[in-house]
């Protein structure tokens, strides 16, 4: 086992595909995307999972939660792409590739544009620690995390519908605050707080397992 | 017919088998017949036309037109199950959306009424979503990417994601069972009582097998040539019919008058 996933093997194998040009390290060969393509799938089970805890957790308030649980159990599976790929762009990709899978899974557009923006944010501060470097790669996962925060964004979006919807039974805005007074801002800071909280424990917790397991095995 | 919707390449094909992840049924079935289902571009735009319905806050006259539009297709596909229960769900909701908590004297009522026209809302996503999900073989999608000139460092971990869901479920089952044998979480409770064990226990073992098949699936496309340059021709014919324009024009007819103020 060890011996099929030493690095000099993946070497070998990229650069026989395409014997005419030396395999350049910087650059994401399909052996990468393939890789890339496997932890994105692990990483979109995750995400439903969370999605499955988060509505048990919040009743109907369906995915309020979702990035900050998603942030809590993934921790591992970002920790060991990172240190499998060690290249710009996986992370990124993997943002991407989530965020379609979103899409097509019926979330909202919007949720695109935040998991692409997320990533690449999060990649270029991996990318300044090399990979390496356990802080920045935290803080990567801290802001890797926010790309989930797409789906939740109807229900900003959702609030504004009932306002709307109450406006048109003749309800006057005063009435309307009340109703409100404590959804809007204070859950979203709760939610966001929860996600960068969340995302700190989840990724400490997948550093403490790459360095009991994946390193121990030979992997990384 | 039925040959050319089974997959292009073997290492994409999949058992076919149902599997439920996040409350939906991904069967990425091969016996989906391409003759009743759209084509997956069309999919996508009964998906864009979702989320703008979202964007403008469609009135409730538009959103029925629409759910009842987003039904046609989840039924002709066959999908007799699930087109009822999104209906029955979308008529509950619309019905919770318009109780008046005030004449009935009880301001909890609001939550619910919230949650209710909240989830009215989604709901044309989720309808939508299902049914690209359900009803989209894995050669078709990435065909259709690959005419929708995709980057191909995008299509790629695609194809693996859509191939890998059933290996997880299958290494899920297989690594459940062995903790089973070594009485190690075993039962509804154990799941409960130790998270951060368990989840160590499930996903290293995952996250190794998935290291595993990565290699594994790379050796297997590389060998087929998935890493050549140039057009990659596909066995699945996916094809713009009349169907799928009349489906888009159907579409976009509420969802314009609704925006230009006509649907009130």
């Amino acid at each position: 086992m060890t011996a099929s996933n030493s690095p000099v093997d993946n070497t070998t194998q990229t650069s026989n595909h395409n014997p005419g040009k030396p395999a350049k390290s910087g650059k994401l060969e399909v052996a990468d995307l393939i890789t890339i393509g496997v932890f994105a799938a692990l990483y979109f089970v995750m995400v439903c999972v969370a999605t499955l805890m988060s509505t048990l957790f919040t009743g109907g308030f369906g995915s309020i939660f979702l990035p900050a649980i998603a942030a809590l159990i993934s921790g591992c599976v970002y920790m060991l792409l990172a240190a499998r790929l060690g290249k710009f762009g996986g992370i990124t990709v993997m943002g991407m590739v989530i965020g379609l899978f979103l899409f097509i899974s019926g979330h909202f557009v919007l949720s695109f544009i935040a998991s692409i923006v997320f990533p690449v944010a999060a990649d270029l501060i991996a990318r300044a620690g090399k990979y390496k470097s356990k802080v920045l790669l935290l803080a990567s996962y801290v802001v890797f995390s926010y790309g989930l925060t797409g789906p939740i964004l109807p229900l900003w979006f959702m609030k504004d519908a009932y306002i709307a919807s109450l406006q048109a039974r003749g309800k006057d805005a005063a009435y309307i605050d009340g109703v409100f007074a404590n959804v809007n801002t204070g859950t979203f800071f709760i939610s966001m707080a929860a996600i960068l909280v969340c995302a700190i424990i989840g990724g400490w917790f997948g550093q403490k397992m790459m360095k009991k397991h994946f390193i121990k095995a030979g992997i990384v | 017919m039925h040959s050319a919707n089974t997959s292009t390449k073997a290492y994409l094909s999949d058992t076919g088998t149902p599997l439920r992840v996040g409350g939906v049924d991904m069967t990425f079935s091969h016996n989906t017949s391409n003759q009743r289902t759209l084509d997956p571009r069309t999919k996508l735009f009964l998906l864009l036309a979702a989320n703008l319905m979202l964007f403008f806050h469609v009135s409730v006259i538009t959103q029925l037109i629409m759910v009842v539009l987003f039904l046609m297709p989840l039924a002709v596909a066959g999908r007799w199950k699930m087109t009822l229960n999104f209906a029955l769900t979308y008529a509950i909701l619309t019905g919770l959306g318009f109780l008046d908590p005030e004449a009935m004297g009880l301001p909890w009522l609001h939550v619910v009424s919230a949650l209710a026209v909240g989830c009215t809302m989604m709901l044309p996503c989720f309808i939508t979503g299902a049914y690209a999900f359900t009803t989209t073989s894995p050669s078709a999608f990435i065909c259709a990417m690959r005419r929708m000139h995709a980057s191909e460092s995008v299509v790629i971990p695609c194809v693996v994601v859509i191939r890998f869901f059933p290996t997880i479920a299958e290494d899920y089952r297989q690594i459940r069972n062995a903790m089973a044998l070594r009485g190690i979480a075993a039962g509804g409770w154990g799941l409960v009582r130790h998270p951060a064990q368990l989840l160590e226990y499930i996903l290293i073992p995952l996250l190794m097998n998935a290291t595993n098949v990565a290699q594994d699936l790379s050796v297997a496309a590389l060998t087929k040539g998935l890493g050549r340059k140039g057009e990659h021709t596909s066995r699945t014919v996916i094809r713009m019919r009349i169907v799928d324009w009349l489906m888009m024009i159907a579409m976009m007819v509420p969802l314009v008058l609704d925006v230009a103020g006509v649907i009130r």
